[in-house]
């Protein structure tokens, strides 16, 4: 193999698992065929599944690639494939050079053995040899910080301490080929960060890694390539930021789709107090696109809002709120015409009116704009149904749905300094 | 490469594998005799239980002639071994199965699981054979030095035997788990129609060829010969080292062929 071949090579793999085959016992047989004769019941035929579909892709020295994508893409198939835990159906798999696969931490852990033992028994299973662990054990119990537990059986510890040993034993793995789940991800933010620096000098070190994470921030900081899945096909492949735009505008579409199945928080509208006669108007439309029309608005370039209306005579007293939302119903912005000091005058016929947000300063995420209609103080909604925009998908500097990253305001920032000490404030 | 690795590229991963196989082994044996006050004295108690109950029976109720080994002995010195087979087959039948979270989870040569279940049985049968060592000594067996050069090889074939068996055991265990007691039935009779309580030549003449075929024979006719002195029995302990070896290459074999698909059918 020469210096500039894959480390990697997946060609064209599929991979099928066989879905309702149960090997029945002799009297469940006995109790099919009794259903058979007795009722003309038919058993189902054994389904086939296929898990990845036609799949290639190579993978250099030093790259970092990102596999993304819904839950059942075929992601952890890829990275069970890569790690001989399962066959291919189909295709040639071709992995040159030392390969860990870390699904889980602390594989082979053993409740009633010490820490001390636990350590040889996971590392081995790693692959690393008793005389390696030996080495690298004081190493190991220093960085899980369980020094005074090292004695002590292992369901003594708390899950925390037990994934901490198991990071420990992980991180001595020194491999060309690093495979990670985001099962390592769990924990808390200082765990994450432990994970993706020990990553980061692996990388500095060679090794290329290819990462299984739905949290797409941890997969702009680790790595150069992405591959986004989709029902066991690859969707789109390329840099990392490719990949991830294509899977957020599928997730965009999702989430939209499942709130508008369900119940829509707009819905719940105040209905309009007896007495009150509705507006002679209709909002007809509502559209949200950015400075070129585009579909796809951008954190910090504008958006303009535009109601198209049918007014059937004459209006000047009443106010407009635009409101825009997002997929979970929360209000991120809330524009009212009267706190605006602009006075809504429509003249019999229809138009529109336009409003512009410079810039839209919202982070990355799916919404859509609601219009109300209301009173002359506007202090009550006087129009029973709320207009709607089509959903829009946003997108910020952020590019995550983890809700761990997640807020709503993206401000425009500008970063300085550093200042000596002392100065004015 | 997607085909099935050949034999001797698995035996060379199982060789690379040896560090895990030694810590697996252990991690059964201090599993085992955790939180247990007799620990590893259980892999003593539990033969000299049976063979006492089988000494009152066989020289108390119906007498049988050992041909004048102590009857304690005679039983004891085929219980040990016999002990080490079927609780090494029952043990590495049930190896992948119980381990299916990890088998899904991480790769290493799946055979590790049922030979580090072995391995720990027969630390069993080590400790269980110090007792025959002290038996023979209290009774004072006149055992010819020599003779415990064959030790090693009848031990070998013993073991090339369960390897075998039970290596298709775990593979098939994981398919079906009828194998499990299916597999207890077998060695239950299996016990009775070898000669382990009983002596060999209270077999009927006619029947002795065919029940010669049966490897248990040739092993346990070895031990007696090497720890009493009798005629080694030459033509049973071939026909078991033939079937030990022929078992354990296609207990392998068959192994690594659905070792492929065991993550799939969990």
């Amino acid at each position: 193999m020469s210096a500039v071949s894959p480390i990697v090579q997946f060609h064209h793999v599929s991979k099928a698992y066989r879905l309702g085959l149960t090997r029945t016992s002799l009297p469940g047989l006995a109790r099919q065929f009794a259903g058979r004769v007795l009722r003309g019941r038919a058993t189902a035929a054994p389904r086939t599944l296929w898990a990845l579909e036609d799949v290639s892709f190579d993978l250099h020295r030093g790259e970092s690639l990102a596999l993304i994508g819904p839950n059942g893409a075929g992601k952890s198939t890829i990275l069970k494939l890569l790690s001989h835990i399962t066959w291919p159906t189909r295709g040639d798999i071709h992995v040159d050079g030392r390969l860990c696969a870390l699904l889980e931490l602390g594989a082979g852990f053993h409740p009633d053995l010490t820490g001390r033992d636990n350590i040889f028994l996971n590392g081995t299973i790693l692959g690393l040899s008793r005389a390696h662990v030996a080495q690298r054990f004081d190493e190991i119990v220093d960085f899980s910080g369980l020094e005074a537990f090292i004695d002590t059986p292992l369901k003594r510890y708390s899950s925390g301490m037990q994934v901490r040993l198991g990071f420990a034993v992980a991180a001595c793995v020194e491999p060309d080929i690093l495979l990670v789940d985001e099962v390592l991800a769990v924990g808390d933010a200082s765990f994450r960060q432990r994970c993706l620096q020990r990553i980061a000098a692996l990388r500095r070190q060679g090794t290329s890694v290819i990462f299984v994470s739905h949290n797409l921030y941890m997969v702009q900081a680790v790595c150069t390539r992405g591959i986004y899945l989709q029902a066991g096909r690859v969707r789109r492949a390329g840099g990392t930021a490719e990949a991830i735009g294509a899977y957020e505008l599928d997730l965009h579409a999702e989430r939209a789709r499942r709130f508008d199945d369900g119940d829509e928080p707009s819905a719940a509208a105040a209905e309009a107090p007896p007495g009150l006669e509705e507006p002679a108007v209709d909002i007809t439309q509502v559209t949200v696109h950015g400075p070129a029309g585009d579909e796809v608005l951008v954190s910090d370039q504008p958006a303009r809002i535009r109601l198209h209306y049918t007014a059937y005579r004459d209006l000047d007293a009443i106010n407009l709120a635009v409101f825009i939302r997002r997929d979970d119903g929360v209000a991120c912005s809330m524009i009212r015409s009267k706190l605006d000091n602009f006075r809504v005058r429509l003249p019999r016929g229809q138009g529109r009116i336009t409003l512009d947000l410079s810039p839209l300063q919202l982070v990355t995420g799916s919404y859509f704009a609601e219009v109300e209609v209301t009173d002359e103080a506007d202090t009550m909604v006087i129009k029973q149904d709320k207009a709607r925009s089509e959903w829009f998908l946003v997108r910020g500097r952020t590019r995550s749905y983890d809700p761990a990253f997640a807020a709503v305001f993206e401000p425009f920032a500008r970063w300085s300094g550093p200042e000596p000490a002392g100065l004015e404030p | 490469m997607t085909s099935t690795p050949s034999l001797a590229a698995s035996v060379a991963g199982l060789v690379r594998s040896r560090d895990l196989l030694w810590t697996w082994t252990l991690r059964t044996l201090r599993a085992r005799y955790q939180q247990s006050i007799l620990g590893w004295l259980w892999a003593v108690v539990q033969p000299v239980a049976q063979v006492l109950i089988f000494a009152l029976i066989f020289t108390k109720v119906v007498p049988v002639d050992t041909g004048g080994v102590p009857y304690v002995l005679f039983a004891y010195v085929a219980l040990t071994p016999w002990a080490f087979l079927s609780t090494a087959l029952t043990d590495m039948s049930t190896a992948i199965v119980d381990n299916m979270l990890l088998v899904t989870k991480i790769y290493f040569p799946r055979e590790v699981l049922p030979l580090a279940a072995m391995l720990a049985r027969f630390m069993d049968f080590v400790v269980a054979s110090a007792l025959v060592v002290l038996l023979v000594i209290y009774f004072r067996v006149p055992v010819r030095p020599s003779a415990l050069l064959l030790l090693p090889v009848v031990v070998a074939v013993q073991a090339a035997l369960i390897v075998g068996l039970g290596l298709a055991a775990a593979a098939a265990n994981t398919f079906l788990r009828d194998v499990k007691p299916l597999l207890a039935l077998v060695v239950q009779l299996w016990f009775y129609l070898s000669p382990i309580i009983y002596p060999l030549d209270k077999v009927p003449a006619a029947w002795r060829t065919l029940y010669s075929l049966n490897p248990a024979v040739g092993v346990i006719e070895t031990y007696r010969a090497i720890w009493f002195g009798t005629p080694l029995p030459v033509a049973s302990l071939a026909i078991a080292a033939v079937v030990a070896a022929a078992s354990l290459v296609a207990g392998y074999a068959l192994f690594k062929r659905s070792e492929l698909v065991f993550s799939d059918i969990a």
